[in-house]
C-alpha cells in the first residue's frame, strides 16, 4: 500500500498544490518580479469571460457527443463479439488494435487521412470535404471533428473490450432466463442485457472522459496546434505554453475539477456502494 | 438462420475494417514511392517501396539529397529507451500495485474504502495539463532529462487503474485458499507468492497491458521530460521532429515499434478479457 499511495500522491500532490498555488497568483513568465497574491481574482474573471464559457461548452460537447458514440459502438461491439462465431478470434484482435496500437502512430494515421499534409492522390478530395464542413460549421470544424473521429476511434475499441469483460462477468444463466421469458431480441437487451452492464458502462464512461480530457496531445497534433474551437485543457495548455500566463492556465484546469468530481461521485454510487454484499 | 448468421459475419467484418483501416491506411501511405504518392491511388499499392523504414536505421546524421535534407534519426537508440521505459514502467507499476491491492482487497486496513476511491480519483487528474509544476518536481529529484523520470510518470498514470482491478479482485478470492497455504506451514508473504499472485496472472496480465497502452500512447509527456534526442522514446522522438507529421519517416518508424507491441497483445488479448472479466465477477 505505502509505495503505490507515495508513488501516486507524492508525485502528484505537489503539482496539484502547485496549481492552486498559481491559480491564486498573478504568475506570469512576462510580468516583471515574482508573483503577488491576488485571492480569488483569476476565478472571477474566468467566470466573466465569455470565451471560457464557449470552451466549457465545447468541451462539454464534445464530451457528451464521444462518449454516447464510444457507447453504442462499445456496447455494440461487445455483444457482436459475446456471440460465439468463427471469426470471433480474429475480429476480437482488430477491434482490440485500436487501442494497443501506440497512440503516436493512430494519432498521424488520422491526421493523413482526414488532413493530407502534402499534395496526395486524395488531397483535393479531403479538401473538398474540409471546406464543405467547415463552411457549414464555422472554420475549424473539420480539424474538431477529426480529433472527436479519432478519439472516438480509440476509445470506442478499449470500452469494447472492456465491456466485452463485464458482459463476460454477467452470469450465463440470467441470460438464458431472459430468452425463455421475453419476445424479441430488442426487449431481452433493454430488461437484461443493459441493466446489467450499467455499471461496468458508468466505469467505462468515467474512463474516456478521463482520457478525453487528457486527449489534449491528440488535439495538439491533429489540429497542428492552432484552435479555433477552444477546449478547456487545450486552452489552458495554449495559454501556459505559447503566452506564459500560468496562472491563468492553472485556474482554467482547475475549473475542471467540480465536473471531474461529479463524475467520480455519481462513479461510485454506482459502481462502488457501501453496502457490502457478503463475498 | 442462416441469413441471421450472414448479418453476424458481415458486421463482425464492418467492425473488423471500422478499427484497422487507419492503421492500414497509414501502413500504405508510408510504402509509397513520391510518384505514387501523387498519382496513385491512395488505398493500394502498386509498387511498395520500403525507402521509409530503410532510413530508419542509417543512422543520425542528416543528409542531402539535391536540395532536400533528409532527416536522420537515432532509431535503435529510440527503441532501445522505449523498450527500457516500458519494462521500469511494467516493473514499478506491478511491483507496487501489487501490494497495495492485496493490502487494499484483502487485508483491509481501516479507512481501506477511502484509500481506494482516492488513488481510483488520482486517475482522474488531468496530468497532461500539470507538467509544468511535474517538471518542477522531477527537477527537484534530479530526475531532469533522465529516463527514471519516465517511469515515475507513466507508473503513476497506470497505477491507480491497475490497483482497482487487482483489489477488486483479491477481494472475492475465498480467504480458504491462502488458508489452507497456513495450514501447511507456509508464512503470510509465502503463501501470497506461491498462491495468490499465480492465481491471479490473468489480473496481472491485464494490468500489464493496460500500463504498456498507458505507456505506447503517449509522446507529449516523453518530449517534454526528454531534451536529449539521443535519450528519446520512438513515440516522442519520431512525433515531435521537426517535420514529423509531414515525414512517412514517422509513420515507418512507430510502424516497425509497433510490431512486437502487436504481437504481445495478440498474445495476450484473451487473457486481458479474461483478466478484466474476473477483476469484475461480483461487482468490482
Amino acid at each position: 500500500m505505502a509505495p503505490a499511495g507515495a508513488l501516486v500522491l507524492g508525485i502528484l500532490a505537489y503539482p496539484v498544490a502547485w496549481e492552486i498555488w498559481a491559480s491564486l497568483t498573478d504568475f506570469s513568465s512576462r510580468a516583471e518580479g515574482g508573483p503577488v497574491f491576488v485571492g480569488l481574482a483569476n476565478y472571477g474573471r474566468l467566470l466573466g469571460d465569455t470565451w471560457f464559457w464557449k470552451a466549457l461548452a465545447t468541451t462539454l460537447g464534445y464530451l457528451a457527443v464521444t462518449t454516447t458514440a464510444k457507447l453504442v459502438l462499445g456496447v455494440g461491439m461487445a455483444l457482436l463479439l459475446a456471440r460465439p462465431s468463427r471469426l470471433r478470434a480474429l475480429v476480437f484482435l482488430a477491434v482490440f488494435l485500436p487501442w494497443a496500437y501506440p497512440g503516436g502512430i493512430t494519432v498521424i494515421a488520422w491526421y493523413w487521412m482526414l488532413n493530407p499534409p502534402l499534395i496526395t492522390s486524395y488531397s483535393v478530395f479531403m479538401g473538398n470535404v474540409k471546406h464543405a464542413v467547415d463552411g457549414v460549421l464555422g472554420a475549424g470544424a473539420w480539424a474538431f471533428l477529426s480529433v472527436m473521429l479519432f478519439n472516438v476511434w480509440r476509445g470506442g475499441s478499449f470500452t469494447a473490450v472492456f465491456l466485452l469483460a463485464g458482459l463476460n462477468a454477467i452470469p450465463t444463466e440470467l441470460f438464458e432466463y431472459a430468452r425463455l421469458e421475453s419476445r424479441s431480441a430488442w426487449q431481452r437487451f433493454r430488461a437484461v442485457t443493459l441493466p446489467l452492464l450499467a455499471p461496468y458502462m458508468a466505469l467505462a464512461v468515467f474512463l474516456s472522459f478521463t482520457t478525453a480530457f487528457a486527449d489534449l496531445g491528440n488535439v495538439w497534433m491533429l489540429t497542428g496546434g492552432r484552435i479555433i474551437f477552444p477546449v478547456v485543457g487545450t486552452y489552458a495548455y495554449w495559454l501556459a505554453v505559447k503566452s506564459g500566463q500560468l496562472a491563468e492556465a492553472a485556474t482554467w484546469t482547475l475549473a475542471l475539477v467540480p465536473l471531474l468530481a461529479l463524475g467520480l461521485v455519481v462513479l461510485f454510487r454506482w459502481f462502488d456502494p457501501h453496502e457490502e454484499t457478503p463475498a | 438462420m442462416s441469413a441471421r448468421r450472414l448479418r453476424h459475419g458481415a458486421l463482425l467484418l464492418l467492425a473488423a475494417v471500422y478499427s484497422l483501416f487507419p492503421i492500414y491506411f497509414i501502413t500504405v501511405q508510408s510504402l509509397k514511392t513520391p510518384h505514387e504518392d501523387v498519382f496513385g491511388s491512395p488505398l493500394w499499392l502498386a509498387d511498395p517501396d520500403f525507402e521509409n523504414y530503410t532510413a530508419l536505421f542509417e543512422g543520425a546524421e542528416a543528409r542531402v539529397r539535391g536540395f532536400v535534407i533528409i532527416p536522420r534519426v537515432p532509431f535503435l537508440a529510440w527503441l532501445a529507451n522505449s523498450a527500457l521505459v516500458l519494462v521500469g514502467s511494467l516493473a514499478l507499476t506491478l511491483g507496487a500495485a501489487v501490494p497495495a491491492a492485496y493490502a487494499l482487497g484483502r487485508l483491509r486496513p481501516p479507512g481501506w474504502r477511502a484509500c481506494r476511491r482516492v488513488l481510483f480519483a488520482s486517475y482522474a487528474v488531468p496530468q497532461t495539463i500539470l507538467f509544468i509544476p511535474l517538471y518542477q518536481v522531477i527537477v527537484r529529484l534530479g530526475l531532469d532529462d533522465s529516463h527514471a523520470a519516465l517511469v515515475l510518470i507513466y507508473s503513476m498514470m497506470a497505477l491507480p487503474f491497475c490497483v482497482w482491478i487487482l483489489s477488486a479482485y483479491y477481494r472475492h478470492l475465498p480467504r480458504e485458499i491462502e488458508e489452507s497455504a497456513l495450514v501447511e506451514g507456509a508464512t503470510p508473504v509465502r503463501a501470497f507468492l506461491r498462491v495468490v499472485l499465480p492465481m491471479s496472472r490473468n489480473v496481472l496480465v491485464a494490468a500489464a497491458l493496460f500500463t504498456l497502452g498507458t505507456v505506447g500512447n503517449d509522446f507529449m509527456l516523453a518530449s517534454i521530460f526528454l531534451l536529449d534526442p539521443e535519450k528519446q522514446t520512438v513515440a516522442a522522438g519520431l512525433g515531435v521532429m521537426d517535420v514529423s507529421l509531414e515525414e512517412l519517416v514517422a509513420v515507418a518508424g512507430v510502424n516497425l515499434a509497433a510490431i512486437p507491441v502487436v504481437a504481445v497483445c495478440a498474445l495476450f488479448a484473451r487473457t486481458y478479457v479474461r483478466g478484466l472479466t474476473a477483476a469484475m465477477l461480483e461487482g468490482a
